[in-house]
């Protein structure tokens, strides 16, 4: 009943994880650089406009990500880097998951990990870059309806009748919270490949585990919080997620510790304990 | 693991907590006094969470699983799975959704995403479908009581006797042993800054969301007032949205000095230089100065970098003064401070060579003020002096450099002040046009006094700066506190009241040999009657730091009787002795611009690298020494 042999009885079963189960799994490995509530960075500040703090979210945790790629992604002075095609020949995330980008034909295509994080990045910052989707002027700020003090609704401050969205009062784009789900959709994948293909190799070996486990887990609270990732997009990373919601990593009330298998994480709990 | 190392969350709505501790430590992320994980239920996340709840409608019939065997999803809580379930069906919807992003991307055609999924195959699904209770049948409530519940039943269940002979592989992968070698220089730097970058980013941002929270419940004083009328609450709420928004507008955007217009470069020193400069988005003026990153590097100053970036980045005081951001390019650091337009003292000294008794008093009681607020924050200046002495609009006193400008910051480093009393006179080559006569011991010969006094600001400019009003403890090696920066007080106010600082000399190498010799080479001249006061105050500052005042603290030094009638709580509120007359926001009138070469060295540095034919860094910020050096202060940045 209790074995690890990935039997049907296994709560972690459904996961089809290799046995033994990855190090990023084992809740000894699964800690963080900083203790508390995660959630207070990621709460919308009462006052502010729900698109300008996708926005602040979006590029901070871009920032984030990026200090970890870089450690696998830049060259040495031989042209060499940790991940590579020889080491990733797909975008992988474990056995069960690839990724794959559209070419121009918007037929997908496997990439290596190393073109498929390069074009990533890119096309991020493409965004981010863009004033028309990601604006700084400071004068163009607006802040959060707020019905028992603000008495103007935002769509009345235009013509009433013209459609609204998130942002649109402080300059955002109509597309923009689509924008920024694709840019955490990706950021997701990145992560996750550095979990399935380079937590060992070498976030542990450089005593990095820490620093990835709080920025990914900050990641996916804040991504959760602000329905830039939906539950399903999680899947590569759920045993990671559920082991968090146990640990305490995610509180209980936020949308993350909903989001996962409260068994599962249990479970691995428990074999953190008897390992 | 060090739990020292560790950065505390939860600060949330229990102000109480955190107001004591906030200011005291301000760079080491151990003091957050939180214990770990504490009560999560009723933490500020509650009180903050964003109001969208898009998933709460989604409880299937109980049906769902068996209907769609296959599923990927299917150990997700059921409300959370899509609604059909064909692998195929599944792979088209992400394509559809990623290609609308894509269609006005820079880089069409290549960057759309796509999920495929391998899943697991028939047999897997299938043994899925056999499993016994499913996850939908979970309490779907974040409460602790249903979890525990849960968790209780579950643990039973767990508790069934294990096959304990049977031999059983591990658990886990094995975790090697560390070994950081085997990657290369590239990634063993990134490494260092991949790690620093994390810990500030927590750090950082622990501290804006409690300052926001501050700020937050400031407001909501303000609107709970039943004397605010609506119009003027709903103008608090959407001034305090917007002054938000603007910060984190700011945040995200990368500020470089071509956003700022030169009107006159003000100081130049070994490491850089300081312009008066104007913001185009806005006109407002500021003081930037500028460091170039490679003399930084060379002189070994990053220490003092950012240990001037932390304490100008930590301080709210009026004594210090105030930097709005930090910034760099591939050459330089950037510190954008607020413009003093009263000049330094230095400069002041110059001008007026002796001040009154009355006028000492006023400034030497300023800086003991000043000087205080510093070590208040937990730093030691150790190098305080009259040109880090500025004046405000209104003449008052405010301290800057912290730890730049000179070379004289090799503190920890006995050996390099060892080899300056014993070796030769270390003359700096750039002083070698200026080549005065040396002074001897004891100095009294008014024309010598007059060539240094001429000397005195291309000192200040070298590299090596001036030691005189460095405490003998710094270079003798023997270790020093906080009561350093009195001596230097002493020796300020010495050259305030006498004309000239107590050890002076035309040599470094002589200066230093005078200051460690204090005992025989201070000397009050006698054509100059300094009141019995003055001189008692002077020397109990300029003594051996057993004996020294100040030792217990700022309050001996205001109890002399020199400060007689001085009322210390309310010195920066009355008027200055010497007010600046000014004509205009950037009047440099103070400022001796006539003797700053106006080159700037960002065009030097251009020709050079042009010269060199030297290709720039690409990404400055991420040089490893001036890793987490960007600042950015919330307030008047965007005024």
């Amino acid at each position: 009943m209790d074995d690890n042999n990935g039997s049907g009885d296994d709560v972690l079963g459904v996961y089809h994880l290799p046995r033994p189960l990855p190090l990023w799994l084992n809740p000894a490995y699964a800690k963080h650089i900083v203790k508390g509530n995660f959630m207070t960075l990621s709460a919308r500040p009462k006052t502010v406009d729900q698109g300008e703090w996708i926005a602040h979210q979006v590029v901070e945790h871009y920032r984030n990500l990026w200090n970890f790629v870089r450690v696998i992604h830049e060259k040495e002075e031989d042209g060499t880097t940790t991940c590579n095609a020889n080491s990733c020949p797909r975008m992988s995330a474990g056995a069960n998951h690839s990724f794959t980008w559209l070419n121009n034909k918007r037929e997908p295509v496997e990439l290596p990990a190393f073109e498929y994080i390069t074009l990533m990045q890119r096309w991020i910052s493409g965004k981010i870059d863009d004033e028309n989707i990601f604006p700084t002027d400071a004068n163009g700020v607006s802040f959060s309806h707020n019905p028992s003090i603000t008495t103007t609704p935002l769509s009345q401050l235009s013509n009433p009748g013209d459609r609204d969205w998130v942002g649109k009062r402080s300059g955002f784009p109509e597309n923009f919270v689509e924008v920024c789900q694709t840019i955490f959709r990706q950021m997701f994948r990145v992560y996750a490949h550095l979990y399935w293909a380079h937590f060992t190799e070498p976030f542990y070996h450089l005593n990095l585990e820490k620093q990835l486990n709080s920025c990914f887990s900050h990641f996916v609270l804040t991504a959760c919080a602000l329905d830039m990732l939906k539950p399903q997009e999680l899947e590569p990373m759920q045993p990671l997620i559920d082991l968090w919601a146990a640990n305490g990593t995610f509180p209980p009330g936020s949308k993350a510790y909903d989001y996962a298998n409260h068994r599962a994480g249990d479970r691995l709990m428990q074999l953190g304990n008897v390992a | 693991m060090d739990p020292n190392n560790r950065l505390y969350l939860n600060f949330g709505n229990n102000n109480d907590r955190l107001a004591a501790s906030d200011r005291t430590y301000p760079t080491t992320p151990s003091t957050f006094p939180q214990p770990v994980f504490p009560n999560q239920q009723s933490g500020s996340a509650q009180q903050q969470q964003p109001s969208g709840q898009p998933y709460q409608g989604g409880y299937p019939n109980a049906n769902y699983f068996m209907q769609n065997q296959g599923q990927s999803q299917n150990q997700y809580p059921a409300q959370y799975a899509p609604p059909q379930g064909q692998d195929y069906g599944q792979g088209q919807q992400y394509q559809g959704r990623s290609s609308t992003p894509g269609t006005n991307d820079p880089n069409v055609g290549l960057a759309h995403q796509f999920s495929h999924q391998n899943l697991g195959g028939a047999a897997r699904a299938a043994s899925y479908g056999a499993r016994g209770p499913s996850p939908a049948q979970r309490p779907r409530t974040a409460g602790s009581s249903a979890h525990q519940q849960q968790q209780a039943s579950y643990n039973s269940y767990l508790n069934a006797p294990m096959p304990s002979q049977t031999p059983r592989q591990p658990d886990f992968q094995p975790a090697p042993e560390r070994n950081p070698e085997k990657y290369g220089t590239n990634a063993n730097n990134n490494q260092k800054k991949c790690s620093q970058l994390a810990a500030d980013f927590f750090k950082d941002s622990v501290k804006r969301a409690r300052e926001r929270n501050l700020r937050q419940s400031e407001m909501e004083q303000k609107l709970s007032d039943p004397n605010q009328n609506a119009a003027r609450r709903e103008q608090i709420w959407q001034n305090g949205g917007k002054k938000e928004g603007r910060y984190l507008r700011f945040l995200r955007t990368k500020d470089k000095p071509e956003n700022y217009a030169t009107i006159k470069i003000i100081g130049k020193g070994a490491f850089g230089e300081v312009k008066l400069v104007q913001k185009r988005a806005d006109n407002q003026v500021y003081a930037m100065k500028s460091l170039i990153k490679t003399e930084m590097f060379k002189k070994d100053q990053l220490a003092h970098v950012r240990a001037e970036r932390d304490i100008l980045a930590e301080s709210d005081s009026p004594w210090v003064v105030k930097l709005f951001t930090t910034f760099q390019d591939a050459n330089f650091l950037y510190m954008l401070m607020e413009f003093l337009p009263g000049g330094d003292l230095m400069t002041m000294l110059i001008k007026y060579e002796i001040f009154s008794e009355d006028i000492t008093r006023f400034y030497i009681a300023e800086i003991v003020l000043a000087i205080e607020a510093v070590h208040k924050l937990g730093f030691i200046h150790r190098d305080i002096k009259p040109d880090n002495i500025l004046l405000d609009r209104g003449g008052h006193v405010k301290l800057t450099d912290f730890g730049l400008s000179t070379g004289f910051h090799k503190l920890h480093d006995n050996n390099y002040y060892q080899q300056l009393l014993q070796g030769k006179s270390n003359r700096p080559r750039d002083r070698s046009s200026v080549a005065i006569d040396q002074i001897n011991l004891t100095v009294s010969n008014r024309a010598q006094i007059n060539d240094w006094r001429r000397s005195r600001r291309l000192m200040a400019y070298s590299t090596v700066g001036t030691p005189d009003y460095i405490a003998p403890e710094i270079f003798t090696g023997h270790g020093y506190s906080f009561d350093c920066d009195w001596w230097s007080l002493g020796t300020i106010m010495f050259e305030c009241l006498v004309g000239w600082p107590p050890f002076c000399a035309e040599d470094s190498h002589d200066t230093y040999r005078k200051i460690v010799n204090w005992r025989q080479s201070l000397y009050f001249p006698d054509d100059i009657t300094l009141g019995v006061e003055a001189e008692h105050l002077i020397r109990s500052l300029i003594c051996n730091t057993e004996n020294r005042l100040g030792k217990q603290g700022a309050q001996d030094i205001k109890a002399h009787s020199f400060f007689r009638g001085v009322e210390f709580d309310s010195l920066r509120r009355i008027r200055a002795p010497f007010e600046p007359r000014l004509t205009s926001a950037i009047d440099t009138t103070y400022f001796p611009t006539d003797e700053i070469d106006q080159t700037d060295n960002a065009t030097v540095l251009k020709a050079q690298a042009i010269a060199n034919g030297k290709a720039v860094e690409e990404t400055p910020e991420m040089s490893l020494p001036f890793i987490g050096y960007t600042f950015k202060r919330f307030d008047n940045n965007f005024r």
